[in-house]
C-alpha cells in the first residue's frame, strides 16, 4: 500500500511539472485541449467519490457545475476578484449539497439515482425560469478578468490535487468506510459507519470540487448561461467518464475523463459525430454494462491477467 | 363548486393516460426489479410512431395503436433478449447496472429519433384536435376524452389478462415470489420477456396517446418519466387498481394547483418531482419499501 501510493505521488509529481512546463511547449490549441482534459479530469474524479467509491450514482450534478459558475460570475460582476469567489462557489455548493442529500439519502441504490433526476430537472427549469441567470442570454463575466495562462495553471493544479485528494481517500479510514457503504450499506451500519453521515460528507465535498471545477469554466469561457453550464452532454459525461473507465478507482475516472476529452475534441471537429454522441455514449455505456462493468480498468486488468496466464502455460515449471 | 368539478373531471380524464403510461414502467419493476430509464425513450418512439403512420399514411392517431402496440410489444422482447436478459440477476433489489444499462438504450433511441425525424418539434393535427364537448358543465377537447377512453379500454384489457388467463397469472406470480413460481413450474424467464413486451407496448401506446394532446421532440418524454415514476411511488404496484388510483392523485394535485395558483407551467412539472422526491422519502426504501410489507418474510432471507 505504501509504495504504490509512493509511486503514485512521483506520478503526480511528474505530471503537475509536464503540465505547467507546458505552455513553454505547445500552442493555444494544444493548451485548450489539455484544459478541457483537466476539466473532465476534476468532474469525474469528484463524481467517482461519491459514485464509484460510495456507491451512489447521482444524475443531478450539473447543480453543482452551474452553482459555481454562477456564484463567479455574479461575484465578479459585483466586483470581486475571480479566483477570491472559489471558497465562495465551493461552501454554496456543500450546501446545496445537504438540501439535496438530506432527504434523497434516505432512498438506497436506483431510488436515489431517480430523485436526483427529479432535482436535476427542477434545478434546470428553475434556472431558466428565474432572472439572475440571465436567462437564455447568459451572463458575460467582466472585461480584463480573463488570463489564459493563469486560469490554465489553476486548472491542472486543481486536476492534479482532485486525483491525489482521491488516492488519499481511497486508502484512508473514511474511504474504506464508503467502500463498506457500497457493498453492504445494512452490513456498515451494523459495524458502527454512520452511512448517512458519511454519504452526506463525501457529497458536499465531491460537490465543492465540481462547483469550483464551474467557477474556473465560467473565468476561462467568460460567458455562461443556463444552456452552456446544464448542458446534456456535460451532465451526461460527468456520470459515463467514470463508469466507462472503472468506478470506484484513482485511475478508472481519468482513464475516462482522457478518452471522454479526445472524445469531445472530435466530436467538435466533425458534425457527423456531433449528431450520433448519445449513440456512441448510449453505445459505450450499453458495452460497459453488458460486458466489463468495471470499466476500462477492468478490462485491462483481465487483459493482462489473461497475458500472465497464457505466459504460465508456456513455461510450465515455472516457479 | 363549478371550479371544483371541472378540476375534478379533468384530473380524471389525464389519471386514465397518466395509468397506461406508468403500468408500463409497474410490470417491468413488478416482474423484473429492473426500473426501465429506457421508457421514456419508447414512450417518444410511440409518439413518433404515431406521427408517421398519421402523416405517411393518413392513419388516424388513434387507430395507429393497433399497428403500435403489436410492434413495440415485439421490440420490448427484442430489447429483453438482445440485452437485458444478459445482465447478472439480482436477487435482492434493482441493480444499478439494469438502470444504466436501459440509460444507455435510452441515449441510443434519442439519437436513432433525431437522425430519423431531426430534432424539429412535431405534432398531429387532426379533424377533432380542436373541437371539444361539455361534459357536467365543463368543456374538455375531443382528444383528451378519446385518449380517457382508450386507456381506460386498455387497462381494463390488461386486468382481464392478469385475472384470468394462464399468463397473466404467471405474471402475477412472478412478481410476488420468482422463486416460488418457478418451483410451480413457471418459466420466469418466458414471462419476463413477455413482461417486457407488454411493459414496452403500454409505454410505446402511451407515447402514442400523448401526441395527440402535445408537442414532441426527441427529447420527449422526460417529464413523463418521472411523472410515471412518482405514480408508482405513490401506489405501489399491487393492482392496476393501485396505479390507476396513483395517476388520479398526481393529476389532482397538477390541475388543482395549475387552476388556483399562479405558478407558471413550467414550475407545475416540479410538482410531480417534488411528490415524488416527498413519495421516496416517505418510503424510504422507493417501491421496495412499499412492496416489502406484503413479502417481508420473503425478502430477509436473501439479505442475510
Amino acid at each position: 500500500m505504501r509504495k504504490g501510493q509512493g509511486r503514485l505521488l512521483a506520478i503526480e509529481a511528474a505530471a503537475l511539472v509536464l503540465l505547467l512546463a507546458a505552455p513553454r511547449f505547445f500552442e493555444r490549441g494544444t493548451l485548450n485541449d489539455i484544459w478541457n482534459v483537466a476539466f473532465a479530469v476534476i468532474l469525474a474524479s469528484a463524481w467517482n467519490l461519491l459514485g464509484g467509491l460510495a456507491g451512489q450514482v447521482s444524475i443531478g450534478y450539473s447543480a453543482f457545475i452551474g452553482i459555481g459558475a454562477y456564484t463567479t460570475a455574479l461575484l465578479s460582476l459585483a466586483g470581486w476578484h475571480p479566483y477570491a469567489t472559489l471558497p465562495v462557489s465551493a461552501l454554496l455548493a456543500a450546501a446545496f449539497s445537504f438540501v439535496v442529500g438530506l432527504p434523497t439519502f434516505r432512498l438506497r441504490g436506483p431510488y436515489f439515482t431517480i430523485a436526483t433526476i427529479g432535482v436535476s430537472e427542477a434545478v434546470r427549469v428553475v434556472a431558466s425560469g428565474v432572472s439572475f441567470t440571465g436567462g437564455s442570454s447568459g451572463l458575460r463575466m467582466p472585461a480584463g478578468s480573463f488570463h489564459f495562462l493563469r486560469d490554465y495553471s489553476a486548472m491542472v493544479i486543481l486536476a492534479v490535487s482532485v486525483v491525489a485528494l482521491a488516492a488519499w481517500i481511497q486508502a484512508s479510514r473514511f474511504g474504506a468506510a464508503l467502500r463498506a457503504i457500497r457493498q453492504d450499506i445494512d452490513a456498515a451500519e451494523a459495524l458502527g459507519v454512520n452511512s448517512t453521515k458519511y454519504k452526506l460528507l463525501v457529497h458536499a465535498l465531491s460537490a465543492a470540487i465540481v462547483a469550483v471545477a464551474g467557477s474556473l469554466f465560467a473565468i476561462n469561457f467568460q460567458y455562461i448561461s443556463p444552456n452552456s453550464v446544464f448542458d446534456f452532454r456535460l451532465s451526461l459525461s460527468i456520470v459515463l467518464m467514470p463508469i466507462v473507465g472503472g468506478l470506484g478507482t484513482v485511475a478508472g475516472p481519468v482513464l475516462g475523463a482522457l478518452l471522454f476529452g479526445y472524445l469531445q475534441i472530435k466530436l467538435l471537429s466533425s458534425p457527423a459525430l456531433r449528431d450520433s454522441y448519445l449513440f456512441l455514449y448510449g453505445g459505450m455505456l450499453i458495452l460497459v454494462m453488458l460486458f466489463e462493468p468495471k470499466g476500462l480498468l477492468g478490462l485491462y486488468h483481465r487483459l493482462r491477467g489473461a497475458v500472465t496466464r497464457s505466459g504460465a502455460r508456456t513455461v510450465p515449471d515455472a516457479g | 363548486m363549478k371550479e371544483v368539478v371541472a378540476v375534478a373531471v379533468n384530473s380524471l380524464l389525464a389519471a386514465g393516460l397518466y395509468a397506461t403510461m406508468s403500468y408500463g414502467l409497474a410490470v417491468i419493476y413488478g416482474v423484473m426489479r429492473i426500473i426501465n430509464l429506457a421508457h421514456a425513450g419508447i414512450l417518444m418512439l410511440g409518439a413518433y410512431a404515431t406521427f408517421t403512420l398519421n402523416s405517411r399514411f393518413g392513419m388516424d392517431p388513434i387507430l395507429s395503436l393497433a399497428v403500435v402496440i403489436p410492434v413495440f410489444f415485439g421490440f420490448g422482447i427484442l430489447l429483453y433478449l438482445g440485452l437485458v436478459r444478459r445482465l447478472p440477476r439480482s436477487s435482492s433489489g434493482p441493480s444499478i447496472e439494469s438502470l444504466l444499462l436501459l440509460f444507455g438504450v435510452w441515449l441510443v433511441l434519442q439519437n436513432l429519433a433525431y437522425a430519423i425525424w431531426s430534432g424539429d418539434t412535431q405534432s398531429i393535427l387532426t379533424r377533432y384536435t380542436m373541437k371539444s364537448v361539455v361534459l357536467l358543465g365543463v368543456r374538455v377537447g375531443i382528444p383528451t376524452v378519446a385518449v380517457f377512453a382508450v386507456s381506460v379500454l386498455s387497462l381494463l384489457v390488461l386486468q382481464w389478462i392478469l385475472r384470468k388467463t394462464y399468463l397473466g397469472r404467471a405474471i402475477r406470480a412472478v412478481t410476488e415470489n420468482r422463486d416460488a413460481a418457478m418451483i410451480s413450474g413457471v418459466n420466469a424467464d418466458r414471462i419476463s420477456a413477455v413482461a417486457f413486451g407488454i411493459g414496452t407496448a403500454f409505454a410505446a401506446a402511451a407515447g402514442s396517446l400523448l401526441a395527440t394532446m402535445y408537442a414532441f421532440t426527441p427529447d420527449f418524454g422526460r417529464s413523463f418519466l418521472l411523472k410515471s415514476f412518482c405514480i408508482i411511488v405513490l401506489a405501489g404496484m399491487e393492482s392496476v387498481a393501485g396505479v390507476a388510483a396513483g395517476a388520479f392523485v398526481l393529476a389532482l394535485l397538477e390541475n388543482f394547483v395549475g387552476g388556483y395558483t399562479s405558478l407558471p407551467t413550467s414550475f407545475q412539472d416540479a410538482l410531480s418531482f417534488t411528490l415524488l422526491v416527498v413519495g421516496l422519502v416517505a418510503f424510504p426504501q422507493g417501491i421496495v419499501g412499499a412492496f416489502s410489507r406484503f413479502s417481508r418474510s420473503r425478502r430477509r432471507p436473501g439479505r442475510a
